[in-house]
C-alpha cells in the first residue's frame, strides 16, 4: 500500500493535464464512462442499460456526434455493488479519464462512486429510481424518487374507494424507504394503514403476512420487495391465497409483471417509463433498438430509457456549455432539456427531474395498459442546498 | 382455523423439502449438499415439461426421472469413495451443487422462469377461502410420509436399509449387497428431492439459485431428527407451528429464523433431538 499514494497523485496529475486545453481538440473523441452491474444483482437488468447507451451513441455519432466531435463509451462492472464501484470508477474516473459518467446502479455502487467522481471533478449522471436525497454538486439523477412514484398509486387506489390499505415489503433500504414513503403520504390523504409487515430479503414464505393481511380488512395491498425472487414468490402465494383486493407493486417491472403470467394480471404499476407508452417519441426508440440490436434486444425498461436520455441530456449540456468542461457542462444541466420515450425531461429542480407518471395495469394478454397519466410529478426537496 | 391450515400446510412443506435430504442422510449419513440443487433441477424439469407443451403434471414422473438418474450418476463418480470420510462428502456435493447451478445458468440464463401452476384457486373450509394448492401439499406429504413407512417396514429394500443403517458390516456379512442398497437409495433421495422442488414451482420463484433459501431450513430439520421418519414429521409440524405461530403474532422477520434458533437450542437440550433411542 505504500507505493499506491504516489501512484494515485501521478494519476492525478495526468488527469489535471489532460483534462486541459489538450483534450479540447477537434476531432478528439468524447469519452462516456458506464459504470454498471454485469454482475451481482443488477446483472439482469445490466444488458438493457448497455444497449440504451449504445444505441444513443451510434445515433449521435451518426448526426454529427457533440460539438463536431465523435462520442464513445467505456463500460466497467461494478459488480453491483461497494467493492467493485470504487475499482470501476478510480479505472474510469483516473485511468480512462472519462469526460463524463453516465450509470445506473444500485444505491450502494453509487455511494461508493460519487466520492471518487467528486474527487476526479467529473459530471456524473445517475439514471436509476432510488430512494432519494443523495445530493452531490457533481450528480444529477433523472430517475424518478419515492415523491414521484408512490402519489399516483395511492391516488389511484383512493379514487377507487381504497380507505384501508396493507404494506408488504423486503427487509432493506429501499424496501422500507417507500413503504415509510407510502405511509405518510397515505396518512396526509386521510387512509389508513392496518398492516405493514416485511420479510428478510432472503425469505420465501409469505404464509403468515398473509393470513395476517386476509384477517386485517384492507382495501388494498402495497408491496415493495427487492426485485427479482421475493416479488414472484409473493405474488404467487398471495394469488394462491385467493386475495382479491386491488394490488399495487413498487418494485415491479414490466417485464417480470408480464413474465408472471396469469398471477401477475391486475397488478399496477408506477413507473416513468412503460413500452405502452403512445408517442412518436417512444415508438422511434424501441423501432431503433429492434434493428440494432434484433434478437438480441433487450426490452426497454424503466432503469434503461432513463439511460438513453441521459446521454442526449449530457450532448444538450455540452453544445450549451461550448465545450467538455466539468464546470460548465453541470452549469449547463439544469438549464438544458430533452424529449426522449418518457416526455420531455429536464433535470431541472435540485439537481432532480420533474417527470410524467404513468400508471399501468397488467393485462390478460400479458400487455401492460396505461390506465392514468400524472404529468410533471414534482421531485420534492431532495437536495435544498443544491 | 386460518392458523391451522398455516401450519399444517407450512410442515407439509418442511417435510416435503428436507424428505430427499433425509433420506441420503438417513441411510447414507452423509450430508448431501448439493440437495438444493436437486430441488432447482426438479423445478426446472417443470420448465422444459411445459415448454414443450406438456402439462405440468408430467413433471412429477420426469422429475423424479431425472433426478433418480443423476443420483445415480453421481453416487457412482462422486460419493462411492467418500462414504468414511463425510467432511469430504460435504464439500465435494457442496462443489457439484455449484456446478449445477452454473450449468443451469448457462443453459437458462440468470432470469427467472414462470411455469404454469399445478393447480391454482382457493377452496372453501368451513366458509373461509384457501388456497386449494396448500392443501394439496398437505396430501402430498401425507403420502409421501405413509410411502416411506411402507418401503421401509414392508419392502426387502427397506429392510436391506435398516440393517446397513444398524450394523454396516453385520449387513455385509449376511449377504446383503450393501453398495447396492446405497446406489438404490442415493438415487431415491435425489429423486425426491427433484420432486420437492416441482412441487415448489407454484410457490417459488424458479431461478438457479431458487435451492438455496430452502436448504438451511432442511438441513437443520433432518439433524434433529435422525433416522426416523416419525421424528421428522414431528419435528416438521412443531417447527413449522413455531414459525407460523411467531410470524403471525409477533414479526415475520423474527418466524424466519425460528427453525434454525429452534433446532440449536433442541439440539444443545437433547443430542439426539427428536429421535428417539
Amino acid at each position: 500500500m505504500k507505493n499506491a499514494k504516489p501512484t494515485c497523485l501521478c494519476l492525478l496529475l495526468a488527469t489535471a493535464l489532460v483534462s486541459g486545453p489538450a483534450l479540447a481538440q477537434e476531432g478528439e473523441p468524447i469519452t462516456i464512462g458506464v459504470p454498471v452491474g454485469l454482475s451481482g444483482a443488477n446483472s439482469v437488468i445490466a444488458p438493457a442499460v448497455v444497449q440504451a447507451t449504445q444505441l444513443a451513441v451510434e445515433q449521435i455519432n451518426a448526426s454529427g456526434g457533440i460539438l463536431g466531435r465523435p462520442v464513445k463509451v467505456v463500460v466497467a462492472d461494478d459488480a453491483s455493488g461497494a467493492a467493485g464501484a470504487q475499482t470501476a470508477y478510480n479505472t474510469l474516473v483516473f485511468q480512462n479519464d472519462v469526460d463524463v459518467l453516465i450509470a445506473m446502479e444500485t444505491s450502494a455502487a453509487r455511494n461508493a462512486g460519487l466520492p471518487i467522481v467528486e474527487e476526479g471533478e467529473k459530471p456524473f449522471i445517475y439514471s436509476s429510481f432510488y430512494e432519494g436525497r443523495s445530493c452531490s454538486p457533481n450528480m444529477f439523477v433523472n430517475g424518478w424518487v419515492p415523491e414521484q412514484q408512490v402519489p399516483p398509486v395511492v391516488e389511484k387506489l383512493m379514487a377507487d374507494g381504497a380507505r384501508n390499505f396493507f404494506l408488504i415489503g423486503s427487509d432493506y433500504a429501499f424496501g422500507r424507504g417507500m413503504l415509510e414513503f407510502s405511509r405518510k403520504y397515505i396518512e396526509d390523504k386521510g387512509g389508513k394503514i392496518v398492516g405493514e409487515e416485511y420479510l428478510p430479503m432472503e425469505g420465501s414464505d409469505w404464509t403468515a403476512i398473509l393470513s395476517n393481511l386476509r384477517s386485517a380488512g384492507a382495501d388494498a395491498v402495497i408491496t415493495s420487495t427487492a426485485g427479482g425472487t421475493p416479488n414472484v414468490t409473493l405474488t404467487k402465494q398471495l394469488r394462491a391465497s385467493g386475495i382479491s383486493i386491488p394490488y399495487a407493486n413498487l418494485a415491479v417491472d414490466e417485464g417480470t409483471a408480464k413474465a408472471m403470467g396469469a398471477d401477475g394480471v391486475g397488478i399496477l404499476i408506477s413507473a416513468s417509463y412503460l413500452t405502452a407508452i403512445d408517442t412518436p417519441e417512444n415508438k422511434d426508440f424501441i423501432a431503433a433498438l429492434e434493428k440494432k440490436f434484433g434478437g438480441e434486444m433487450r426490452t426497454p425498461n424503466d432503469l434503461s430509457t432513463p439511460q438513453y436520455e441521459a446521454v442526449y441530456l449530457y450532448k444538450a449540456a455540452v453544445e450549451k456549455a461550448g465545450s467538455t468542461e466539468t464546470e460548465a457542462v453541470l452549469a449547463a444541466f439544469p438549464e438544458v432539456s430533452f424529449k426522449g420515450p418518457r416526455g420531455e425531461i429536464s433535470m431541472s429542480k435540485q439537481h432532480h427531474a420533474p417527470l410524467t407518471m404513468y400508471l399501468g395495469e397488467v393485462q390478460a394478454d400479458g400487455s401492460v395498459k396505461v390506465v392514468a397519466e400524472f404529468p410533471n410529478v414534482d421531485p420534492g426537496d431532495q437536495c435544498p442546498d443544491l | 382455523m386460518a392458523l391451522l391450515l398455516d401450519i399444517t400446510t407450512t410442515a407439509a412443506l418442511l417435510f416435503i423439502v428436507s424428505a430427499g435430504l433425509f433420506v441420503i442422510f438417513g441411510v447414507l449419513k452423509i450430508i448431501n449438499f448439493a440437495h438444493a440443487a436437486w430441488l432447482t433441477i426438479g423445478a426446472y424439469t417443470t420448465v422444459v415439461a411445459t415448454r414443450m407443451g406438456f402439462s405440468p403434471w408430467l413433471s412429477l414422473p420426469l422429475a423424479v426421472f431425472v433426478g433418480g438418474l443423476l443420483g445415480a450418476a453421481t453416487e457412482i463418480a462422486i460419493v462411492r469413495p467418500l462414504y468414511r470420510r463425510s467432511l469430504d462428502a460435504i464439500l465435494a456435493t457442496w462443489g457439484l451443487g455449484v456446478v449445477i447451478v452454473q450449468i443451469i445458468t448457462l443453459t437458462f440464463g440468470r432470469d427467472m422462469q414462470m411455469p404454469p401452476a399445478l393447480i391454482t384457486g382457493t377452496v372453501d373450509v368451513l366458509g373461509m377461502p384457501y388456497s386449494s394448492y396448500r392443501l394439496f401439499l398437505l396430501v402430498a406429504a401425507v403420502i409421501m410420509g405413509l410411502a416411506f413407512v411402507l418401503v421401509l417396514e414392508r419392502t426387502r429394500l427397506g429392510l436391506n436399509a435398516q440393517a446397513v443403517i444398524m450394523n454396516e458390516t453385520l449387513a455385509r456379512a449376511l449377504g446383503i449387497n450393501t453398495s447396492q442398497v446405497r446406489l438404490v437409495t442415493f438415487m431415491l433421495g435425489s429423486a425426491i428431492a427433484a420432486l420437492a422442488g416441482v412441487l415448489l414451482t407454484p410457490l417459488s420463484s424458479v431461478d438457479p439459485t431458487m435451492g438455496i433459501s430452502w436448504l438451511i431450513g432442511a438441513f437443520m430439520l433432518v439433524m434433529v431428527s435422525g433416522t426416523s421418519v416419525a421424528a421428522l414429521a414431528l419435528a416438521c409440524l412443531c417447527f413449522g407451528a413455531a414459525q407460523v405461530l411467531v410470524s403471525t403474532w409477533i414479526s415475520p422477520i423474527l418466524g424466519s429464523v425460528t427453525v434454525a434458533v429452534l433446532c440449536a437450542v433442541v439440539l444443545r437440550l437433547h443430542p439426539k433431538g427428536f429421535a428417539r433411542g
